[in-house]
Formats: structure tokens, C-alpha cells, sequence
């Protein structure tokens, strides 16, 4: 039984608001009780685009607002790693070292349920086909490929089909495929390709920000995208 | 200011760069990925740890450098801007009028070739992938690999704009018809011009790798050799020369080393031999702790070879001699004045650099502090941008957060998703169209090789075309000489002093090496004591370019076969 802060990220609040839901279901299914941390951002849009004054008025609030958790579970692995790796660039002397241990309470959602006490009692069973879309973030800044592709293969029933370029950024990058559209687009259109290779109905990821790009550059012609938490969730039994 | 987005939007529009560089480059990052598995277990700390102290050590070492140089005879000159670099080569290319040029990245940094021309010098790149991107005229595409972009229907019409009608677009064909107007060049010419990997302060020698046999060649016959680099490429040690060698030719080629890794000493009688080493920026760049590392940079590529930015846009969208991602790091540090301040935008910061790179530079988080710097000089960000950030800042840390927060947002994104869409589609369709066209290519399977040294030596030398046997038949135009040693893990043969003379080497019909098995290590890093003091030679395999498309071509400037008597 833990007390957790379930951050969602702007972006997610903006895109997927059933996403909260669906996160908190499966966290409560462990035995957990959930606060949803909202209407915060971690501020890596303005710090990856050089705007660091701006990041860090928006990054302090958003880790204000984690304080008083000891367990913070993000739902997304960017958010995750903006606040764990690059949040305390934006301080120097022990003010940065403060940030960095506040940043160490922070979970990106699949590695939270993954090392997870009851995660043996949660029943997971869902008997579909899945593609798996590895976010550059929770890849390279997170190391959680195999955690998360070991969760997945926990489901019971489920058939995951990796791709076959995994390591292949999607080209979303945050304001990178605003900047450079034709360019975030091949990259979009490569990992397309790979995703259709797989013939697999649903793409999922730890990441809807990859999805969402994904989505916008097929004009919707695509599989179905599924953030992880919705996955799970429709793998707890009824 | 550079404008990396419309030149990337005009080459992906016109020239489908990833038509031609990913399944190479997939091809490629795969078969680095074997060959770095069969090197030493940690060749990338030991090359990151010579990098490191070479970079520490800058000032000292060029000390003690210096006086080793002279001490061998050979001049020893420093240029601190791009112009000082050109003038200082003029200088010391006197009266020479043709000059044989290899491939030299810092060369092309302060644009050594255009300068001399301009002075009524004669200069061939002699480089085969140089030759070619200078009839194109818009600079080298890759680092390692200049003529990575154009396929080999594009290189032929290029070379055939000379007046020759080719028969057709074979790879071996187009290589030689290259290296038939680099051999008689060389035949008359008055100097050579060649870069360097590596210059050891402790013995004063000079390391430089090549495939095709060029560098030996400029290095060796004319009368005078002139080697232009960066000030930050002189390394404590042998050891540590070695140390790079051991991650470069396997980041670079997917090769264990490069076919000639040249260590030159003392000039020959009646020849001269000068070093150039050319700061333009990089002791500022020494000076700031948050870029110091990137002078570790060994050039191999691994960066660009992986990243998919460069992979979709190609090197030339840059608009800058240093391409990819240690092309948008080092070219805004070398060129301060803004021109390139766009450059470190240009990355979805996926990581992959980072990961790539053997030497350990933090390239994505240099990026993102340069991307800092650009917005507080003023060189990025416009006047709307600045406002629209200002603007999110007092929606997500002022008092009316939440509600509005998510609305905005939710706002944001509806258009944001339709002020991209048509441009951001039009890409897709390109991506989607290129994977399409992708075939899967073979890649160098991983192996269970033999421990045992000489067992080791010879399945390796076998997998580069090596002939290695107990008694060799001699036969007309064998150049047959002695090796001080082997390197098992990588297939070679160490050459010193008159056995490594390139131009009978290269000269030869058929090379005949007769290697002590007794003397045989099993990793470069382990083959310091066997490059003597002088001139030196480790030989690994034939002569070959890769030039075109990739394609192996044996046989440039010297034989195709090479064959090792054990004894």
C-alpha cells in the first residue's frame, strides 16, 4: 500500500485525458492510493529549445507540486528523464544537488508497476496483437527497454512484436518537429513503415508524445495508438 | 546565419538523401556493432582515457612534441586562425606548383584547397570520394565518407564530364578510372599534403590511416610532405595512438584497422617534412568546461553514421565541413559568429550520438547547452518565439495554472497540429516511400573466432583476403619483406623502417610478408614495442577504397594480393 503522485504531463492532459484514468486504475488494482499531480509541466519544451529561464520558473513548480511524495510515477519516460538527468542543470551548488534527490522519487509509470510488490497479483491477460514503440527517452536516458518489453511479455495471451529498428528515433523531438517538419516527417515515415512491417493492430508505447507525432504525420492512417497505461488497463481482469 | 531547415527541406525535395545513406548506414552502425564486440573488451576506455589526457594535457604536450619534431628534422608550426593555417602551408610549399592533397577534414575547415588554387597552386584530391565531391563542388557529404550521397549514375556523369565516355557505373570501374588520374599525378608532383590521426609526443611520429594507399603515397614521394591538423590531436604515447586506432577503423568502416596505418618519422634524405597544427577556436574551446570534451573527437563518424537527422537531410544540409551531430556541436564553437547558431536545433536529441560515440563525448547535451548559448546571444529564437515562451512560462508557474493551463494547451495543440501538418505529411510520404524501397542487406555475422594467437591470426587475415601459408612460391614482382610482428585479433603485419617504404610496397605486384609466428599479440593496443623508432607501416589487408556506394574496390595504389609466410 503506497501513497503515490500520479504527474501528468500538459501534454497528456491536452491529448489523452483518459489516460489519468486509466493509469489510476491499474495503480489502484496494485493496492496503491493516487493523487493526480496536474496542471504542471516539467518544463522541457523551453528548456530544450534554450529557454532556460522560462524552464526553470515552470520545472520549480512542477517539482513544488511533487514535494510532498515520496513516490512520484510519470507517465511519461521524456518527463521522467527531464526531470531526473537535465532539471538539475537549470541550478547550480547544492540547490541542483536538492533537485537531483527530488528527482530520484520520480518513476516513469512502466518501471513503477514493473518493480512493483503486487505486480504478481494484478492477473494481467489481454489477447491481442501489439507493436512496441521504444521512446528515445526511456531507451537511451532511462535504460527501460527491457523492463518494459518484459512487462509486456508478462501479459498473458498478448502477442508483442518488436521492431525491427527499434532503436530508430520517431522524429517528434518536442519543438524539433515543429522546427524542422520535413525532416521529423521522413523520420516518421521510416518508423511507419516499420510499424506496419509488423502487421500488428496497435502500436504502444510508454511515450504519447511519439505516438501523437506518429498519428499527425500518417494524416491517421496508422494503427491504433495506445499509451501503456491503457494497455494495461485493459488488461485487468473485468 | 545557416538555414538548415530550407536546405534540408531543397535536398530531401530534390536529392532524397536517405534514399542512398540509410540502408548503408544501417549496414553499417550493424557491422560496427560486430566488429567493436571483437575488439579489445575495453578498447573505448582506453581510447577515451587517451583522448582525455590528450585534452588535459594540450599545452604540455605540444612541448614536448615540438622538440622531438625537430630533433627527427621535421618543421614544427602552429596557425591560430584559418588564414594564418592556408598562408602558413603556401609558406612552406615555396615553389612547389602541383600538389597531391589526401583526405584532411581540418583541410577542409579552413578550406586549404580553395586557398591554394586561389594562389595559382595546382592541387589534386587524391582522395578517390575527394576527387569526386570536388567536381560536385558542394564539399564532402561525410566525414569519413564524402561521396556517401551521390550514387554511382551521379559519379559517373560527374566523371564524365571531363570529356571520357565510361562504359558503365561499376563501383571497381569508376574507383580505377579515379586512381588512374591520381597515380600520374603523383608521378609529377612537388608536394603532398596529408592529414593526421595522431601525433606522439614522446617519439615525435606521425600517424595517419588511410585505405587506398594515397596518404602513402603523398607522405612518401614527392619532395616535400606537409601535414595539416588540429591542435588537439597531439597524444601523450604510442600506447594512446594505438588506443585510438582500436576504435576508429571499427567505427568508421566496420573494418578492425584501416589497410595502412601509417607511422611516419624522420623525412627521408633530401626530402622535407613539416607539421601544421591549426587552433582556430579550439583553445577557447579547451577553455570552457561545458565543451572541452568534444576535442576529444577522433573523427571516425559513428556520430552521423547513426543519428537519423543526418541519415534523412544528408551532410550536406548542414552547410558547415563538420556534418551530423559533431558537426552541429563543433560548428558553432569553431564559427562563434552565428552563422551556425542553427545547428544544434537541428536533433530530436534522441541520444543515439552519445551512444555511438567511442571516445565518450556528451554530444546531445552539448547540443542543448549550445542551443542555450544561441538564445542568449541572440542567434535563435525569434520575436514571437520569445514571447510564446515567456507566455507558457506565466501559464504554468503563475497563480492562474490548471484550468487554463490545460486549455491553452489543449488549444496549442489543435494548431500546432495544423500549422505542421502539410510539410510534416509531405515528409512522411518521402519516409515511407524510401523504406519501401530498402533491401536488406547482409552484414558481417557475429563469430566464435579461435583464441589461440596464431589460429586467431589466420582465420582474421583469411576474412580480409590475406593469403597466409608456410612457404611462399616467390614470383616476379614480389616486394618480399620482413614483419617485426602480428596483431592477431586484427589480421596485421607491423613493417618498420625500410620494409614499411611505401613506394616499393605500393609499387610491387604482389607484397610478401614473412612474420615470425613467435611474434604475434593479439590486440593493437598490444603492438607498441613492435613499431620500432622510425617510419613504420601495420598492414591490414590490400589496398581497396569504399568510396562508391560502399563498395569494396581492391587493388587502389598498390597490389591487390598480399600474402604472409609464417615462419
Amino acid at each position: 500500500m503506497a501513497h503515490v503522485g500520479l504527474f501528468v504531463p500538459c501534454y497528456l492532459a491536452a491529448l489523452r485525458p483518459a489516460d489519468r484514468q486509466h493509469a489510476t486504475r491499474v495503480l489502484e488494482a496494485l493496492g496503491d492510493t493516487v493523487v493526480g499531480i496536474e496542471g504542471y509541466c516539467c518544463g522541457q519544451p523551453a528548456f530544450n529549445s534554450g529557454f532556460r529561464d522560462d524552464a526553470r520558473k515552470v520545472t520549480r513548480e512542477a517539482l513544488r507540486a511533487a514535494q510532498p511524495f515520496s513516490t512520484v510515477v510519470v507517465l511519461s519516460g521524456s518527463c521522467t528523464s527531464m526531470v531526473q538527468h537535465y532539471a538539475p542543470m537549470l541550478w547550480d551548488g547544492p540547490r541542483s544537488t536538492a533537485v537531483q534527490r527530488i528527482g530520484e522519487r520520480f518513476f516513469e509509470f512502466t518501471q513503477y508497476v514493473a518493480g512493483h510488490s503486487h505486480l504478481g497479483d494484478l492477473g494481467l491477460r489481454l489477447a491481442e496483437t501489439i507493436a512496441y514503440h521504444d521512446s528515445c527517452h526511456n531507451r537511451r536516458e532511462l535504460q527501460g527497454t527491457e523492463v518494459v518489453v518484459s512487462l509486456l511479455e508478462s501479459i498473458e495471451g498478448l502477442d508483442l512484436r518488436r521492431l525491427q529498428y527499434e532503436e530508430e528515433c520517431c522524429g517528434f523531438g518536442g519543438t524539433f518537429n515543429l522546427k524542422f517538419p520535413v525532416v521529423a516527417g521522413g523520420m516518421a515515415g521510416s518508423k511507419l513503415a516499420d510499424v506496419r512491417a509488423t502487421g500488428a493492430p496497435t502500436l504502444v508505447s510508454t511515450d504519447v508524445s511519439c505516438l501523437t507525432h506518429l498519428e499527425r504525420a500518417s494524416g491517421g492512417e496508422m494503427p491504433e495508438a495506445l499509451s501503456i497505461a491503457e494497455l494495461l488497463a485493459r488488461a485487468l481482469p473485468e | 546565419m545557416s538555414d538548415y531547415n530550407d536546405r534540408a527541406r531543397a535536398d530531401i525535395a530534390e536529392a532524397n538523401p536517405a534514399r542512398v545513406i540509410t540502408p548503408i548506414m544501417r549496414k553499417l552502425v550493424a557491422d560496427a556493432g560486430v566488429m567493436e564486440g571483437r575488439a579489445r573488451p575495453e578498447a573505448r576506455q582506453r581510447a577515451e582515457a587517451a583522448r582525455a589526457e590528450a585534452v588535459e594535457r594540450m599545452a604540455e604536450l605540444h612541448e614536448q612534441l615540438k622538440e622531438r619534431l625537430e630533433a627527427r628534422g621535421i618543421g614544427y608550426h602552429r596557425a591560430a586562425t584559418a588564414g594564418e593555417a592556408t598562408a602558413t602551408v603556401r609558406r612552406l610549399l615555396g615553389d612547389a606548383r602541383r600538389v597531391a592533397k589526401s583526405k584532411s577534414m581540418v583541410g577542409e575547415e579552413v578550406g586549404l584547397t580553395h586557398a591554394l588554387r586561389e594562389s595559382g597552386i595546382d592541387v589534386l584530391e587524391t582522395d578517390i570520394g575527394e576527387y569526386i565531391v570536388d567536381i560536385e563542388g558542394r564539399g564532402p557529404s561525410h566525414i569519413t565518407a564524402p561521396a556517401l550521397h551521390l550514387n554511382r549514375g551521379r559519379i559517373k556523369e560527374m566523371l564524365e564530364r571531363g570529356g571520357t565516355t565510361l562504359p558503365d557505373d561499376d563501383p571497381t570501374r569508376l574507383s580505377r578510372f579515379v586512381r588512374d588520374i591520381v597515380g600520374d599525378f603523383f608521378a609529377d608532383c612537388d608536394a603532398g599534403i596529408t592529414g593526421a590521426n595522431a601525433v606522439i609526443a614522446s617519439s615525435g611520429r606521425i600517424v595517419a590511416i588511410e585505405n587506398e594507399g594515397n596518404v602513402s603515397l603523398g607522405a612518401s614521394h614527392p619532395k616535400k610532405h606537409i601535414v595539416i591538423t588540429g591542435l588537439e590531436k597531439v597524444v601523450p604515447d604510442e600506447a594512446a595512438a594505438l588506443a585510438v586506432l582500436e576504435v576508429l577503423a571499427a567505427n568508421a568502416t566496420a573494418q578492425p584497422l584501416t589497410s595502412f596505418s601509417n607511422v611516419f618519422a624522420d623525412p627521408a634524405a633530401g626530402q622535407e617534412r613539416h607539421v601544421v597544427f591549426v587552433d582556430n577556436g579550439r583553445s577557447g574551446i579547451a577553455a570552457d568546461p561545458r565543451y572541452r570534451d568534444v576535442l576529444r573527437c577522433i573523427r571516425c563518424g559513428a556520430c552521423m553514421n547513426g543519428c537519423p537527422i543526418y541519415r534523412t537531410a544528408g551532410g550536406l544540409s548542414y552547410g558547415s565541413p563538420y556534418m551530423g551531430p559533431i558537426g552541429a556541436v563543433l560548428s558553432p564553437l569553431i564559427w562563434p559568429d552565428g552563422r551556425y547558431a542553427d545547428l544544434p536545433f537541428a536533433s530530436s536529441l534522441c541520444g543515439r550520438c552519445t551512444e555511438a560515440c567511442p571516445v565518450g563525448i556528451p554530444l546531445h547535451r552539448m547540443l542543448l547547452d549550445l542551443r542555450a548559448d544561441a538564445v542568449e546571444a541572440g542567434e535563435a529564437g525569434t520575436r514571437p518565439e520569445k514571447l510564446g515562451w515567456k507566455a507558457w512560462a506565466t501559464m504554468f508557474a503563475g497563480r492562474q495554472r490548471g484550468r487554463i493551463a490545460s486549455t491553452v494547451a489543449r488549444l496549442g495543440a489543435g494548431r500546432g497540429l495544423h500549422a505542421a501538418s502539410g510539410e510534416l505529411r509531405a515528409g512522411t510520404a518521402r519516409g515511407e516511400e524510401n523504406a519501401a524501397a530498402f533491401v536488406p542487406v547482409q552484414s558481417i555475422e557475429p563469430e566464435s573466432a579461435p583464441q589461440e594467437l596464431e589460429a586467431l591470426f589466420r582465420h582474421r587475415a583469411a576474412a580480409l583476403g590475406v593469403l597466409v601459408v608456410d612457404t611462399v612460391e616467390p614470383m616476379e614482382g614480389d616486394r618480399l619483406v620482413d614483419a617485426t610482428g602480428g596483431i592477431a585479433n586484427t589480421g596485421s603485419v607491423v613493417l618498420t623502417g625500410e620494409n614499411s617504404s611505401r613506394r616499393s610496397l605500393l609499387g610491387a605486384q604482389r607484397i610478401v610478408v614473412r612474420l615470425n609466428r613467435e611474434h604475434i599479440v593479439r590486440y593493437p593496443t598490444d603492438a607498441g614495442g613492435l613499431l620500432g623508432d622510425g617510419e613504420a607501416l601495420i598492414l591490414t589487408g590490400a589496398s581497396r577504397t569504399a568510396d562508391i556506394e560502399k563498395q569494396i574496390v581492391r587493388g587502389i595504389h598498390g597490389p591487390e594480393d598480399l600474402v604472409v609466410e609464417l615462419t
